[in-house]
């Protein structure tokens, strides 16, 4: 070490191999890793050489904001993994504001004014009943039809790609379904719909740069049509710090939202708005949004401005223009938590703040890109 | 009211040893201790849950950099303290919204103008950072991630990345933090 420090004194450091042993010597000097000698022999160096000085200067700040940014990081993410298992909902109905002095009469006569209120309503109902036996029976027909129809006139958004389908890198065959995903940590584990991965043989997942990965199905919820879905490619890197929030409080009506999808074999973007709290039929699960969708859009992350993911895209209603539906974030940390920590490492939580705040849409989606994937489904 | 905390609140001392001896335990049970005070606090001040866990968190990195720094002394009670912080972040997020600022106290508070001068100023640097990490594109970020946050070694970089030798790892490594030094200096 100390013949490299030689060869560095002399020279007027120019060219980058110098430059990277200097900062390598720099390095160890702030880390403590120079002999008594060495370190000497540097502080010298730095006190008749201003530049060199500058540089240790500038090094030190910019190692401890490293250091700094590390650790609150860390934090961040143990203080979000450890938020999870607070009880959110039930401590804010304890202890947020009771406005008014009629709550507080309901508080405290609760179940006089229950008692009182359900004797009411019995009577009511029984003498209801009794005239309308009739007529009542025939509307509760009618409703059912009028169900068994809406149903039959949502689709899931699943796409047939079984003709138009580029040949991928590993994959040969053309993949029988098309749906999107979405990184829900930098290790691999990726959402979708359970739609579109139902009945699957296997299953691969392509980046915006068209590489593709073998993944395996972790978990569904058949209830809110959720997968996760996990990369066991080796040659899979695992990704940076993700840029999204999940945000699992209901955003109100008309909020703008826009979303990433693959109806084709490029990400195509979706511009909406919140159109309603609930989703088909009352779903109080999902949203409906106004927003364009085709088919291959299922499983894609539904994204406000602030960047945050409110939503996965699920299927609309055939006739109705624009009425898309997607499931609430709230529900897939739900079945997050379903995954054993270990398996996850620790990198489930995501940030607390969205580092995406602020920036302008095209910068976003720049930056969200690499972590929205192409789902292709093979069945035999 | 009555909304007694639970009673797997750690004593202040605890909390201070726990984190200067990196406990993860003292951390959670700190963070699960205090939380619904604050939650009361900001529910009843026209905020949100959400509000509740970025104002909380905030506060508690505040209190995890002044304990870490070495200049906690137990002077004032741990929960005053985050109460405290809690209530001027908040303060502040209001009037900047331009909402009301009178606000419904729940606890006893004190004096913290001088910490939260301090955190604006680490909170800048870290954005700073957060932004050029961001930034920096791939592979950049995960070398500099794993050899600086992770403390990989640059032998286990070079196999990860399938560089052949160390050397072209180093390479890599001195032209992603040049880049990132610029990034998060220009900022």
């Amino acid at each position: 070490m100390s013949a490299e420090i030689k060869k560095i004194i002399f020279p007027i450091i120019k060219d980058m191999r110098n430059e990277m042993e200097l900062e390598s010597i720099i390095e160890d000097y702030l880390n403590g890793k120079l002999s008594e000698a060495e370190a000497q022999a540097f502080e010298q160096l730095r006190k008749n050489d201003p530049t060199v000085d500058h540089k240790v200067v500038a090094h030190k700040v910019f190692l401890d904001s490293l250091k700094d940014y590390a650790s609150i990081t860390a934090l961040k993410d143990q203080m979000n993994r450890v938020h999870e298992t607070i009880d959110v909902n039930q401590l804010s109905a304890k202890l947020g504001p009771h406005p008014s002095f009629i709550v507080n009469i309901w508080r405290e006569y609760k179940a006089v004014i229950a008692v009182a209120a359900s004797f009411i309503i019995l009577t009511s109902v029984s003498i209801y009943s009794i005239q309308q036996n009739t007529r009542q029976n025939a509307t509760v027909q009618l409703v059912s039809r009028d169900l068994a129809k809406m149903r039959n006139s949502t689709n899931a958004l699943i796409r047939d790609i079984k003709m138009n389908n580029k040949v991928g890198q590993v994959v040969v065959n053309p993949a029988d379904i098309g749906g999107t995903g979405f990184a829900l940590t930098s290790n691999g584990y990726i959402c979708t719909n359970f739609h579109v991965i139902d009945g699957a043989d296997s299953v691969y997942v392509q980046n915006f740069r068209g590489d593709t990965f073998k993944a395996k199905v972790e978990l569904t919820d058949t209830l809110h049509d959720l997968t996760i879905l996990k990369i066991i490619d080796k040659s899979f890197l695992p990704l940076s710090i993700l840029p999204y929030n999940l945000k699992k409080n209901t955003i109100a009506i008309g909020e703008d939202v826009y979303t990433l999808g693959f109806p084709k074999d490029d990400a195509v973007l979706g511009n909406g708005y919140i159109s309603s709290k609930t989703g088909y039929d009352g779903d109080t699960s999902s949203y409906q949004v106004n927003i364009q969708v085709n088919g291959g859009n299922s499983g894609g992350p539904l994204i406000d401005t602030k960047g945050n993911v409110i939503g996965v895209i699920s299927g609309k209603e055939k006739q109705v223009d624009g009425a898309t539906f997607a499931i609430k974030a709230k529900y897939l940390q739900t079945a997050l938590n379903g995954i054993s920590d270990d398996s996850l490492s620790r990198k489930v939580s995501f940030n607390n703040k969205s580092s995406l705040q602020g920036l302008s849409r095209s910068k976003q989606i720049k930056l969200i890109e690499p972590y929205v994937f192409m789902i292709k489904v093979y069945k035999q | 009211m009555s909304n007694k905390l639970s009673s797997s609140v750690p004593t202040d001392r605890e909390v201070v040893l726990g984190i200067l001896n990196n406990s993860e335990d003292a951390l959670n049970r700190l963070y699960v201790g205090y939380f619904p005070m604050i939650l009361q606090f900001i529910l009843n001040n026209s905020g949100d849950e959400d509000d509740a866990k970025d104002v909380y968190q905030e506060a508690i990195i505040i209190l995890y950099n002044k304990i870490k720094g070495g200049d906690f002394e137990l002077s004032s009670k741990l929960k005053t303290y985050i109460y405290s912080v809690c209530r001027r972040i908040w303060l502040k997020k209001l009037s900047q919204e331009s909402k009301r600022t009178n606000l419904s106290d729940f606890e006893d508070m004190e004096s913290v103008e001088v910490d939260m001068e301090l955190h604006e100023e680490k909170d800048k640097q870290f954005e700073k950072m957060q932004s050029a990490i961001i930034h920096l594109g791939e592979p950049c970020k995960t070398i500099i991630q794993d050899f600086y946050i992770n403390n990989l070694s640059m032998q286990d970089i070079s196999e990860k990345f399938g560089y052949t030798n160390t050397d072209n790892a180093k390479t890599q490594k001195y032209k992603c933090l040049q880049r990132l030094k610029k990034l998060f200096f220009q900022s």
